[in-house]
């Protein structure tokens, strides 16, 4: 009957599943480069435990370091990338603005890269960024999307000898020690974190009442690190009580609806709002805006602008920043001072190769300072950049 | 195929050639009685069965959920439901036509960027008020008449069209977030979305006549019956000297102004104007359309069966979250009821969907 429209329907689907069936090989080819990679390396023994062996073999590491300072790069051919998933996103944003700034402050620009939420385009970005010039001298500040996309990246720069900062995503048994050009992994406390707001929380509650908790995507580290941080902050607080816990997916539209439910179902029992990130506690305050209920506390992680002017107001109680700006540029400062051989990467120490930073938080009494994120560009000098340190990946 | 279609057909003039007309002709010819008999009964199904499923939820989750049954909490679903109805009407004219809409998301962020920064915010020094509606309106019908006409003139599958149009709505969107989200700061305004009417929010009581505005384009206009049968046999209401490309084209258009007035409402409820506000929303759109009888095989269906969908979809999202079903569960539980209510609805008709792609 309308089989033009339907020709068309599946010639559309045809070219979808092509798509999807390409980028499916592609990721094929990913997890075949490292044993490849392995085999022609200068120093094959060391890689061959690194997929299991984890942080044992951190004593094998030294070898691997085929580039001492001698051959360092001229600080004027140092090639600066940043790739965050989305510059919609204010704090990934800010990541990127934080970059340009240490950019600037060492006469350089930063290659600033996107690749929204998509694991097969950020991996093909990095593929494309290292396939020419001198990628010995190129830095790299990444946010993997997910754990599994760190590993492809760390093949990837170290197949091409450059310099390699992540943040956030890693699985744990990837060490970064096997890698002798991949400089560090920074990434936060989501326990403390999520710990840090719900006290903040608990102390305005004046200790006891209902709480709920908004959290994020469930298959995310992030999501479970925060939740169980508020696990611990409960049992050490008997008199809040967790009235429950639905997930909104780390999406602000989707908090408000879920609240809006959840204040149908508990009423003026709820005294508090715990969010896994700053867009829920934002779409949770529309839904107690919107019911009236404008005493009650509301805690988010992140510090996006908005939480922060916020926090700020005293519509909210607390967020906590990890500080984008700082994140962007020690990134790439790490792997700057590694590439002029001022760092000399093998001879770092475990909890400078991965660790977790210090974080801020921000309530009524700090907020203003963090109305406007920047940066302090003497945090990025080659003897500071590990100055934020506060202990090794956990 | 469907009872709107035939007043069109008849106004037409198809019909005199029977030869030519394959279901039509057989609906008419009163001898194939059996035929007849059996497709009635499944279109019975299709339009009635739905509203039994919703009618069942309810009645589970009043049974098992201590609050669903409030008038609170039902108030509660429909304000919940404003938003992706008035979605669900717009995508409901593509689907009728057998083509497929996937740029909702990507026009409805561009329009929620669009109204957030003309309306009083904190971006910038706009203050248009109630007008800001009609800019945005505009863009989103620019945007489905884009798809429209890219789909019908180049003969580009509108999966393939609006895949793309959906990546420059977000595209857009995300150059006018540029990092910062707009603060709504007119209140005024705001009470269009969450102002309460009879205890009724207003978007509620906007989305009601959104959802009448369709079914009067979708049964008294000539976009609306052409949509229909369209999607039933095409190339016959083509034969019949009907446009056929520009009655398409309308129909993207219409979906796209239909996606702005959700996008308003959306941006007017979250008080901010961002990017990632619409994530989502299209394949929750479809899914209710087609829960509700509108069917992704074009002909079938229409508004009101769709926004039966809506509500399927949000009482079941609202019913499972009272019911302390683990989070974790709450989607799957989701996704095995509404396959299975498709499965439900469709089975009286599978014999007459002979090709599913």
């Amino acid at each position: 009957m309308h089989s033009r429209t339907m020709k068309r329907l599946t010639a559309g689907m045809l070219l979808v599943t092509m798509t999807l069936a390409a980028c499916g090989s592609d990721d094929g080819g990913d997890a075949a480069t490292p044993s490849s990679a392995a085999s022609t390396s200068a120093a094959p023994a060391t890689d061959a435990p690194a997929t299991t062996g984890g942080s044992e073999t951190t004593t094998a590491g030294g070898d691997d370091t085929t580039a001492p300072a001698g051959d360092a790069c001229a600080p004027e051919d140092v090639v600066l990338i940043g790739q965050v998933r989305d510059e919609t996103n204010p704090y990934e944003k800010s990541w990127l603005d934080g970059g340009d700034e240490f950019a600037a402050s060492v006469g350089l620009e930063q290659k600033r890269l996107t690749y929204g939420d998509d694991s097969t385009k950020e991996q093909d970005q990095i593929k494309q960024e290292l396939s020419s010039g001198n990628t010995s001298c190129y830095v790299l500040n990444i946010l993997p999307n997910t754990e599994g996309d760190t590993k492809p990246i760390a093949d990837a720069a170290k197949e091409a000898g450059a310099f390699l900062v992540t943040q956030w995503n890693k699985p744990a048994d990837l060490a970064v020690e096997d890698y002798d050009r991949w400089a560090s992994h920074i990434s936060y406390d989501g326990v403390e974190s999520g710990k840090l707001i719900a006290e903040t929380m608990f102390h305005a509650m004046g200790g006891e009442g209902g709480i709920v908790a908004l959290q994020g995507g469930l298959a995310t580290t992030a999501a479970k690190d925060r939740f169980a941080g508020l696990q611990e902050a409960l049992a050490a607080n008997p008199g809040i009580e967790l009235l429950d816990e639905q997930t909104a997916n780390w999406s602000q539209a989707e908090a408000l609806t879920v609240l809006q439910t959840l204040i149908t179902k508990h009423g003026d029992k709820i005294k508090g709002v715990w969010t896994a990130n700053d867009g829920m506690a934002l779409g949770a305050m529309e839904a107690l805006d919107a019911a009236g209920m404008s005493d009650v506390a509301v805690v988010g992680i992140d510090a996006v602008p908005e939480a922060v002017t916020a926090v700020a107001d005293g519509r909210m109680t607390a967020t906590v920043s990890s500080d984008g700006p700082w994140q962007g540029g020690v990134g790439l400062a790490i792997g700057y001072c590694a590439a002029i051989g001022e760092i000399d990467i093998a001879s770092l120490t475990a909890d400078n190769r991965a660790f977790y930073a210090n974080q801020t938080l921000i309530t009524a009494d700090n907020a203003a300072d963090f109305a406007t994120p920047s940066v302090d560009l003497t945090e990025f000098d080659c003897a500071n950049v590990f100055n934020r340190v506060s202990g090794p990946l956990g | 195929m469907s009872i709107d279609a035939r007043p069109a057909m008849r106004s037409t003039g198809v019909g005199t050639s029977p030869r030519r007309l394959g279901i039509f002709a057989r609906r008419r010819t009163a001898n194939a009685s059996a035929v007849r008999a059996r497709a009635t009964a499944g279109e019975r199904v299709l339009k009635w069965g739905p509203l039994a499923a919703l009618a069942l939820l309810c009645m589970f989750f009043a049974w098992r959920a201590e609050r669903f049954a409030t008038v609170d909490n039902l108030k509660n679903v429909l304000d919940q439901s404003a938003v992706l109805s008035i979605a669900t009407v717009g995508i409901t004219f593509v689907l009728l036509l057998g083509a497929i809409d996937l740029s909702m998301e990507g026009i409805m962020s561009a329009c929620v960027m669009v109204g957030a920064l003309l309306v009083m915010n904190s971006r910038n020094a706009n203050d248009w008020g109630l007008f800001a509606v009609i800019p945005v309106v505009l863009v989103g019908a620019a945007f489905g008449l884009a798809n429209g006409l890219i789909t019908t003139r180049l003969k580009v599958p509108s999966f393939m069209t609006t895949v793309g149009m959906s990546a420059v709505g977000l595209g857009v969107a995300q150059l006018l977030f540029d990092g910062d989200q707009p603060r709504v700061l007119d209140r005024p305004l705001r009470a269009w979305a969450i102002g309460r009417v009879f205890g009724f929010t207003r978007a509620t009581l906007v989305a009601v006549v959104c959802i009448a505005i369709g079914v009067v384009i979708q049964r008294h206009t000539r976009l609306g019956r052409y949509a229909t049968a369209i999607g039933s046999a095409e190339d016959i209401v083509a034969l019949s000297g009907v446009n056929v490309r520009r009655y398409k084209a309308l129909a993207f258009a219409l979906a796209g102004a239909f996606y702005s007035i959700a996008a308003v409402l959306l941006f007017l409820k979250q008080g901010t104007g961002n990017d990632e506000l619409a994530v989502n929303v299209n394949f929750a759109a479809i899914t209710a359309a087609v829960v509700g009888g509108t069917l992704l095989s074009g002909g079938q269906g229409g508004v009101l069966q769709s926004i039966v969908g809506v509500l399927i979809v949000k009482v079941l999202e609202n019913g499972l979250l009272l019911l302390d079903v683990q989070p974790a569960l709450q989607r799957a539980v989701q996704g095995v009821i509404v396959v299975g209510a498709v499965v439900a609805a469709t089975w009286p008709l599978r014999h007459r969907l002979r090709v599913v792609k």
